[in-house]
């Protein structure tokens, strides 16, 4: 079952100040993701892809206008309710893993879930079943540096959905990986969108990753300029 | 995995400068419990507030009247006194300073019971012996005396009715501190053998020690005696132990001065060391703590962790610090026993060294530690 985690956009502007020059990236931008979506975002470098994905997670505010999930406004929330609301219902998946080099890939796993009351031996049982899922069961035990980089971005993966969070967002996630790799960890990502029902928003600068999307929406210039419908069942 | 963990892999990462930070706080705390057992044990351990100690106010070098010893003890608010005179003496040769004092033994024991570990035979040995003497344990470790011992010191000053500076006793008993920093390198034999074989400055004494009923009271006490004398040919001057001690010990140096100018330098230089070490080591983590924040962890408790990294590399040179002080301290008390004898390292000086490492630790780790808890992520996270 998918909970409600419909994410909606309504007349969202979002500017920079820089010096004395301000620099809008949106202005009055609408955008309507259902619950188990799975969205690929595209669009050149500056066009605000990973600002969206900021903005849904609520890791940048917005200038003017409403960001909603599920029945919950985010944009207005204090930092302390967005970091608990974040922590609970959002996963993040970035380009370059950002594993904490220091900690085992089953410790980067882990961390999110000392933000729980689950015992250790609870957290445990959980990070052996994600590290499972993203086929790394064996490689706990190794540091980030020991392990290639589809297999460092599986654990950002498990790190990312060691909460059950609904919502993934994932930013150009396979950006620094090798083809193969890529498709492993966007088979992944489509287990957890048709399987687990989890909502993800991907950005991404690769066509052929589009193709696991259900959709891919193009953004130029702040303003989403081609929709189309992809061809996932 | 705990936050104990966390923190513990975050100071381990650059081993080296961890190891290199700790050594630094150690070196300090090193020097801080040295010359703070230095301080302690130069200005007497054995000193306290709660004793007044009544001098001639011209100088402590001046004599008091022996008359003046019943007449202090009837001054309001005055529990017990007792009287002491230096010798001012050496053994076998002058630059072997003894010090050696004639006191009324049994207002002597009553007085410091409970700083030193007298008992009643000591007491009674003396009754018994007038030439007898208590040493105090340095002292006869010092010097390789034993009980029952006939020692003979000289005088600078004292000439005895046999017309030389020479002064026999025979040891009635060797006593120890209470704590183990009270100086016990000392002597004391009964004043009234010292008095009657003096051939002149007869019936005066150097110091009056004093306790009041209430030490609340010690200040009033102090005047009340002050003024009792006020206007005699010999007036007082009434003060703490404490206070005597470090008067004292001022006339030579100011020693509390040197160890906190001393101690300060090199605490200071820690501050910053530390500092701006923890700032660069921050800002190396700018991504991490962004992807922290990411993950739900709010900037409290990331603030949190980074003070604890701190408290963590302060507490470990703190104690690295102190156990390296009590590790040395017999070799220190060996190589210092003529200037500070019996010094060693005190609870409260390890108290406050554990203090001044948490204070120094929040000092250190509040500015990097509030700058990662106003770090937006979205600035954190252009670091990768």
């Amino acid at each position: 079952m998918t909970l409600d985690t419909r994410i909606q956009l309504q007349d969202v502007s979002k500017s920079y100040r820089l010096g004395k020059s301000e620099i809008s990236i949106f202005d009055s931008l609408n955008l309507d993701i259902p619950a188990g979506d799975f969205l690929a975002i595209m669009g050149p470098s500056g066009s605000g892809k990973s600002t969206i994905l900021n903005l849904i997670g609520g890791i940048d505010r917005i200038t003017s206008g409403q960001v909603t999930v599920g029945q919950l406004r985010i944009d207005n929330l204090s930092e302390a309710k967005l970091s608990r609301w974040r922590a609970q219902q959002v996963g993040f998946v970035f380009q370059f893993y950002n594993l904490l080099p220091m900690l085992t890939a089953a410790q980067n796993v882990e961390l999110p879930l000392l933000l729980t009351a689950h015992s250790r031996r609870e957290r445990m049982e959980r990070v052996n079943t994600i590290l499972d899922i993203v086929g790394l069961d064996t490689r706990g035990k190794h540091l980030p540096s020991e392990l290639s980089g589809g297999q460092q971005q599986r654990v950002g993966i498990a790190r990312a959905i060691a909460m059950d969070p609904q919502i993934l967002l994932c930013d150009e996630p396979t950006g620094d990986l090798d083809r193969k790799s890529a498709e492993e960890i966007l088979d992944i990502l489509k287990i957890l969108n048709t399987e687990m029902g989890k909502t993800i928003i991907m950005v991404t600068h690769d066509p052929s990753a589009t193709t696991y999307a259900r959709r891919t929406l193009h953004l130029d210039k702040g303003q989403f300029v081609r929709k189309e419908l992809e061809h996932m069942a | 995995m705990s936050y104990g963990l966390l923190i513990g892999k975050n100071l381990t990462r650059k081993m080296l400068r961890s190891f290199l930070l700790i050594l630094c706080v150690a070196i300090a705390f090193f020097i801080y419990s040295v010359l703070s057992s230095f301080q302690k044990s130069f200005e007497g351990a054995e000193a306290t507030v709660e004793r007044l100690v009544v001098t001639n106010k011209i100088g402590s070098n001046e004599a008091l009247p022996i008359s003046y010893w019943n007449k202090i003890r009837q001054v309001e608010g005055v529990e017990s006194v007792t009287h002491i005179s230096r010798l001012r003496a050496y053994y076998m040769n002058e630059f072997n300073v003894i010090g050696a004092n004639a006191v009324d033994i049994p207002s002597f024991y009553e007085m410091f019971a409970n700083t030193y570990s007298f008992d009643e035979h000591m007491v009674a040995a003396m009754t018994q012996k007038r030439n007898g003497a208590l040493v105090g344990r340095t002292l006869a470790v010092k010097e390789g005396w034993q009980l029952g011992q006939k020692i003979t010191l000289t005088s600078f000053r004292h000439f005895n009715q046999d017309g030389t500076q020479n002064w026999s006793f025979e040891i009635a008993g060797i006593f120890d501190g209470l704590e183990a920093n009270v100086d016990t390198a000392f002597l004391i034999t009964n004043y009234d053998y010292f008095n009657e074989a003096l051939v002149r400055g007869k019936d005066v004494v150097s110091i009056y020690g004093v306790r009041p009923h209430d030490p609340q009271m010690i200040d009033s006490v102090a005047k009340r005696i002050d003024q009792v004398f006020a206007n005699s040919g010999s007036e007082t001057r009434s003060q703490s132990e404490v206070a005597f001690m470090k008067a004292f010990m001022n006339q030579f140096a100011d020693v509390e001065l040197i160890v906190r100018a001393i101690v300060s330098a090199a605490f200071i230089t820690i501050l910053m060391i530390v500092a701006n070490t923890m700032i660069f080591a921050i800002r190396e983590r700018l991504l991490e703590i962004g992807v922290l924040k990411v993950l739900g962890f709010s900037g409290f408790v990331i603030m949190l962790t980074i003070m604890a990294e701190t408290l963590l590399i302060f507490a470990l040179g703190a104690l690295g610090g102190v156990g390296l002080t009590a590790l040395l301290m017999p070799i220190l008390s060996e190589l210092l026993s003529s200037i500070v004898p019996g010094i060693s390292l005190s609870a409260i000086t390890v108290v406050q060294a554990l203090g001044l490492a948490v204070i120094m630790s929040f000092l250190t780790g509040f500015l990097p530690a509030f700058k990662a808890l106003r770090l937006p992520i979205a600035t954190a996270l252009k670091h990768s």
